[in-house]
């Protein structure tokens, strides 16, 4: 193990409290925890990341098809730029998103790109000369050129206008978490492994750290720190059928939402997979469809095209996934003893493509269903694959309401997303934003709002009240069973709070919810084992998990719209004259039964594509009066400026350059402008 | 249409060998538990059963349950393998279940592979060693690499650090200073990355001696183990052929 | 380079590899020469006597064949104290391999136990042939050798000799290939395979020509016996004399 960078107190006379302080303290050890601790030590901070598990066994791992960033090298990239990513990413976010944010990220995403191609990360290349590909189910030649011969290669993904996913096989989050961990082990970045962060300390709206549970020996650390990163991933698990990892419970998002201060953005935005496989919920890429694979239904025949001229497969995740489930409820499904599915074909693309680019689904098609892909169709079925939501951040990664807390990547609600993520997107947004928080972080360190008086009475408080908060869990004699409840939950939010909504399920989710978090305070547990104790893991993460889960269900029954993957049976038209804003749940009181909300507008007056139609889904939604507006004052504008460039245009309309820390702001060079 | 795997009901006598270190009173034992066998049960889902229906103290590490992040290695009636994706129809009625060999047990199924894996990549130093890697210019177009390369890296890299290489090591079993088949192979990974400017004899002071390359006795239960398929007698002969020829 | 490389891990490893292939060579080529009764009482006379070197300088030296048995003694014991660096180095160790041993029931790893076990009871058998043939260079020949094992018992150093020096070698052979070959990650498997059954081949080749031959001294031994120490005179010399 490595010599941590900080110093240990025990503080005799003072129930041997163990405190460990360091400049910055990061829960979550995936790629954008990693980046930002990177960015954090790299400007001379002390800095510790927290992890359940080991780093490189994080689910940015699980990360496989690609990473948005228009290099525009090959081919199907050719003419792509950041204007485009931009305009894709507001587009599949159903204009819910901080288009400031977007412009950020759609800047910043080739730099990291480049930066993780220099620390490792074997991108696939750019291959001069012809190749054959599989498009709309056709086989098509297509050629490279010269100029373009072993650049960063990308492929096709739903919901974007030029092939932008830049790639590593399908094992692309791998690659990436592995050359990212390597370098937070280079810089001599401690782990501190399977621990949990399990309350966050504060002293009024000023954030200090984290109270801290060793996972094996069971016992309580408070960690001190000058500024603390949220980066725990997302809560996939509240809902049954996830394609997330086992671990993704959302206990960063709950602590924050434990301080009564910080906020949860959009928690009601939940994406579904298209294709989990079915029924065991494990992903296969969008890569597949994004390489030509097609939709099938039980009689073979791909329907996607029926309901999704323009885009077919390739609508973006939450059209897709809706058509898929609608044409199920159509009567349309396969059949099978664990219920309804339908067909992804990758046949067409032949057995060297698959055991090229296609290799881990191949794999699991092998282990989870015995099929061979090359040969056989795959059977899928939308399944909660990502959460929008989480804690609500400025442009920079901080907490609005508690300074000195930061969150970023799926944990966060940066806002890049709005309603609805696009593929390849959520992987480019950990290492961007992480860059970002990263450098805003030790920025704040070295201001003087970064500065911190350590006070260890603070932690000895939130230590005690943890402690006992514990205690009350371990001696309780209840008769339920956190595991039954937990499996409730997961029941309630699959069926109940799904691809398609209404009214009467969410009001009944609610309820049942509710039900559950009373419940909850009766869980007793069976063993008092020393050391690791999984059962007792279970009892304290479910109330949070259930707090999660009530502002998901609440925030979607009363977001009365449809918008990107939040959809309302009831409310089917996305209504930007009442809810062009964003949702924000805080817990303000312990014992209160419902998150408090509260909204955030969207400024459509600011914004640099105002809403319209995204290019594929509904074509009908109801229109804000600003929108109009907005439009007329961009036509002014630009008639009026006369000859300008993409940036100077864009400059014009949405000025964000300032937003980025300087070291990112440089001009993205590509192949067509280079010559 | 329906290819969905259909077995028998039966009964899968399941044992694990429990022990718990942090508890003074807990000595190594076979527990058996009973569970029905089910269509497509891996053991995931029959571990996770176990846990909730009949002993909730039963520790084990499960993570992305689809074979990619290499927390479930364990010891699958002799062999080391991954749990998650081990389908119970593949086994027979009788399992037997223990912790991977060669690292500290935390309890149970748990091992500590993580800190084994920190360990091995600080003395190897498994990453990009490059001049001026805090200042590249992150605005220009990347450096090109021949799109086989990049593939062939790849290959390499795929490694999940699941710690079944060492499970299956002989000589890792027999000397714990032995970086093992994973070791071994992300040095190769290294060495064949243009990026890295590495030379030949400083993969040498890395890995030229006993605990390294040279202690490997090609017992080859690292390639015929390895959930991932890795070449990696292949590469660790490789590595082997150069470092004696430094 | 900021320090001098301590290259003896290396030489060792390919010391300990390429005594053993020396030695394989060795075994390999012996048998033929051995087995050369076969042929009859003339051929293997005619091969004593060329390494006695007397188709070289006119005369024969027996002390050429003390010379050489002492090198491959020498190669034996250095081999031998190679691979002990291999062995378990205490109980524990050989406790962990066994159990790991049992439980994998992987063939490769089993058959590095054969090779241990093989190897430490061939630094006994095969001393032994060494040291009779280094102190007896001119006891050798179609009724030398033939006396030497059926009325001095030889026989039954030399069948468990035979089977254990060619299992030991067989199985280095292939483990020295897939130590040292080089095969592409793709053809690694399928050389894994050829490679097993060309030993199994060979393995079984020597087995059989050594266990002919072997009972070819046997017979002649037997039938030689009420002679025993008189020495084969090569019918075209006993003409000329």
């Amino acid at each position: 193990m490595p010599v941590s960078a900080t110093f240990q107190r025990t503080r005799p006379g003072h129930t041997s409290m163990q405190i460990i302080y360091t400049d910055v303290l990061v829960i979550g050890g995936g790629l954008a925890g990693q980046r930002a601790a990177i960015g954090a030590r790299r400007r001379g901070n002390e800095v510790i990341i927290l992890s359940l598990v080991p780093a490189k066994r994080s689910h940015s791992a699980a990360a496989q098809g690609g990473m948005q960033a228009s290099l525009g090298n090959c081919l199907g990239g050719a003419g792509d730029n950041e204007d485009l990513h931009f305009a894709d990413t507001v587009r599949g976010s159903d204009w819910g998103a901080d288009q400031e944010v977007v412009r950020m990220f759609a800047h910043t995403a080739p730099k990291a790109i480049r930066e993780l191609a220099a620390w490792g990360v074997p991108w696939s290349r750019v291959q001069r000369g012809d190749h054959e590909i599989s498009e709309d189910g056709k086989k098509k030649t297509i050629t490279e050129s010269d100029a373009a011969h072993g650049l960063i290669t990308s492929r096709n993904f739903g919901g974007t206008a030029k092939w932008r996913a830049c790639y590593v096989s399908d094992g692309t989050g791998h690659a990436m978490l592995y050359a990212m961990s390597n370098q937070a082990i280079a810089a001599g970045i401690p782990v501190h492994e399977r621990t949990e962060a399990i309350a966050l300390i504060h002293e009024g709206e000023r954030c200090c750290g984290a109270i801290v549970r060793n996972l094996v020996s069971g016992e309580l650390i408070a960690y001190m720190a000058r500024a603390t990163c949220i980066a725990s991933g997302g809560f996939g698990r509240i809902y049954r059928v996830s394609t997330n990892a086992v671990i993704n419970e959302g206990m960063g998002a709950a602590i924050a939402l434990e301080t009564g201060l910080a906020t949860l953005g959009n928690m009601e935005a939940v994406q579904f997979h298209p294709t989990g496989i079915f029924p065991a919920g494990i992903l296969v890429t969008e890569g597949c469809r994004g390489d030509g694979g097609l939709l099938l239904d039980g009689s073979g025949h791909r329907f996607m095209p029926d309901y999704e001229p323009e885009k077919r497969e390739l609508a973006s995740r939450d059209v897709v996934s809706r058509r898929m489930e609608e044409h199920i409820t159509a009567g349309h499904g396969a059949q099978s003893r664990f219920g309804e599915h339908l067909w992804l074909d990758i046949r067409l693309l032949g057995a060297d493509h698959i055991n090229g680019q296609l290799r881990e689904v191949k794999e699991i098609c092998q282990y989870f269903l015995g099929i061979d892909p090359a040969h056989e169709l795959i059977p899928v079925r939308p399944a909660q694959h990502y959460s929008m939501g989480g804690v609500r951040t400025d442009a920079r990664g901080q907490s609005p309401q508690l300074k000195g807390l930061f969150a970023v990547g799926e944990a966060a609600c940066w806002d890049m997303h709005g309603f609805n993520r696009l593929g390849g997107n959520s992987v480019a947004e950990t290492v961007v934003a992480g860059m970002i928080v990263g450098d805003t972080i030790a920025d704040f360190c070295a201001s003087a709002e970064g500065q911190l008086q350590l006070s260890t009475s603070l932690a000895g408080d939130f230590m005690r009240r943890e402690s006992d908060k514990l205690k009350a869990i371990a001696q309780n004699g209840g008769g339920e069973s956190a595991v039954e409840l937990t499996r409730q939950m997961q029941e309630t939010m699959t069926s109940n709070v799904g691809i398609f909504r209404h009214g009467e399920k969410l009001e009944r989710a609610v309820s049942a919810l509710q039900d559950l978090q009373q419940r909850a305070a009766h869980v007793g547990l069976r063993n008092a084992n020393r050391g690791p104790n999984p059962e007792l893991v279970a009892a304290y993460r479910l109330p949070r998990m259930l707090k999660l889960a009530l502002c998901v269900a609440q925030g979607a029954l009363l977001r009365t719209e449809s918008r990107g993957a939040h959809f309302r049976d009831d409310y089917p038209q996305r209504n930007d004259l009442q809810w062009m804003k964003r949702t924000l749940a805080s817990w303000p009181g312990d014992h209160d039964q419902l998150p408090t909300f509260d909204y955030e507008p969207l400024d459509i007056l600011g914004m640099e594509l105002p809403p319209g139609w995204r290019g594929y889904g509904a074509r009908d939604y109801i229109d804000h009066p600003d929108t109009a507006i907005r439009e007329q004052q961009i036509k002014h504008l630009l008639a009026a400026a006369g000859e300008l460039d993409r940036h100077q245009r864009q400059n014009l309309l949405m000025p964000f350059m300032h937003l980025l820390p300087p070291l990112f702001q440089g001009r993205n060079q590509r192949l067509e402008n280079s010559e | 249409m329906n290819t969905i795997p259909v077995s028998q009901q039966r009964t899968l006598n399941i044992s694990v060998l429990r022990h718990n270190p942090a508890d003074p009173d807990s000595e190594p034992h076979m527990q058996t538990f009973q569970v029905e066998d089910a269509d497509a049960m891996t053991l995931f889902v029959a571990l996770n059963l176990i846990r909730e229906e009949q002993d909730p103290s039963l520790h084990f590490d499960f993570v992305c349950r689809a074979g990619i992040c290499g927390s479930c290695g364990m010891i699958i009636n002799g062999r080391p393998g991954l749990a998650c994706r081990t389908l119970t129809r593949d086994l027979p009625d009788d399992i037997t279940l223990a912790p991977l060999p060669g690292f500290e047990l935390i309890a149970d199924l748990s091992v500590n592979t993580g800190k084994w894996m920190r360990g091995m990549a600080e003395r190897l130093e498994t990453w990009v060693h490059a001049q001026g890697l805090e200042q590249i210019d992150l605005s220009a177009i990347e450096a090109p690499m021949e799109p086989e390369l990049a593939q062939q890296l790849y290959e390499l890299e795929r490694c999940i650090e699941c710690g079944c290489c060492i499970a299956a090591c002989g000589t890792a079993q027999m000397r714990e200073d032995f970086v093992g088949a994973v070791g071994l192979n992300q040095v190769t990974r290294f060495r064949l990355d243009p990026r890295d400017e590495r030379t030949d004899a400083q993969f040498y002071e890395l890995v030229g001696d006993d605990t390294g390359v040279f202690g490997c006795m090609t017992l080859l239960g690292c390639q015929d183990m390895c959930p991932k398929d890795l070449p990696l007698a292949t590469q660790i002969a490789f590595l082997r052929r150069r470092m004696v020829a430094v | 380079m900021p320090q001098k490389l301590n290259r003896w891990p290396a030489r060792m490893d390919l010391l300990q590899s390429g005594t053993g292939l020396l030695l394989v060579m060795f075994i390999w080529g012996h048998m033929f020469f051995e087995s050369s009764i076969l042929l009859g009482h003339e051929a293997m006379y005619w091969v004593t006597r060329m390494f006695e070197g007397e188709h070289l300088f006119g005369r024969p030296y027996p002390l050429l064949v003390s010379a050489a048995a002492a090198i491959v003694l020498l190669l034996i014991a250095l081999h031998a104290l190679l691979a002990l660096r291999k062995f378990p180095a205490n109980y524990r160790q050989y406790q962990r391999m066994n159990t790991h041993m049992a439980a994998m029931r992987h063939m490769d790893t089993t058959l590095w136990y054969v090779q241990v076990i093989t190897g430490f009871l061939l630094f006994f058998l095969a001393s032994a042939h060494l040291l009779v043939v280094l102190v007896q260079p001119d006891n050798i020949g179609p009724y030398a050798s033939s006396d030497r094992i059926w009325s001095g018992r030889f026989w039954i150093l030399y069948a468990s000799l035979l089977l254990v020096v060619h299992v030991h070698a067989g199985i280095g052979i292939y483990r020295l290939a897939m130590k040292w070959g080089p095969f592409s990650a793709a053809s690694s498997g399928l050389w894994r395979g050829r490679i097993r059954l060309a030993l199994y081949c060979i393995v079984a080749f020597y087995l059989c020509l050594g266990t002919a031959s072997l009972i070819t001294y046997m017979r002649i031994g037997a039938e030689h016996a009420p002679y025993a120490g008189e020495r084969y005179v090569p019918t075209h010399a006993s003409g000329a004399h």
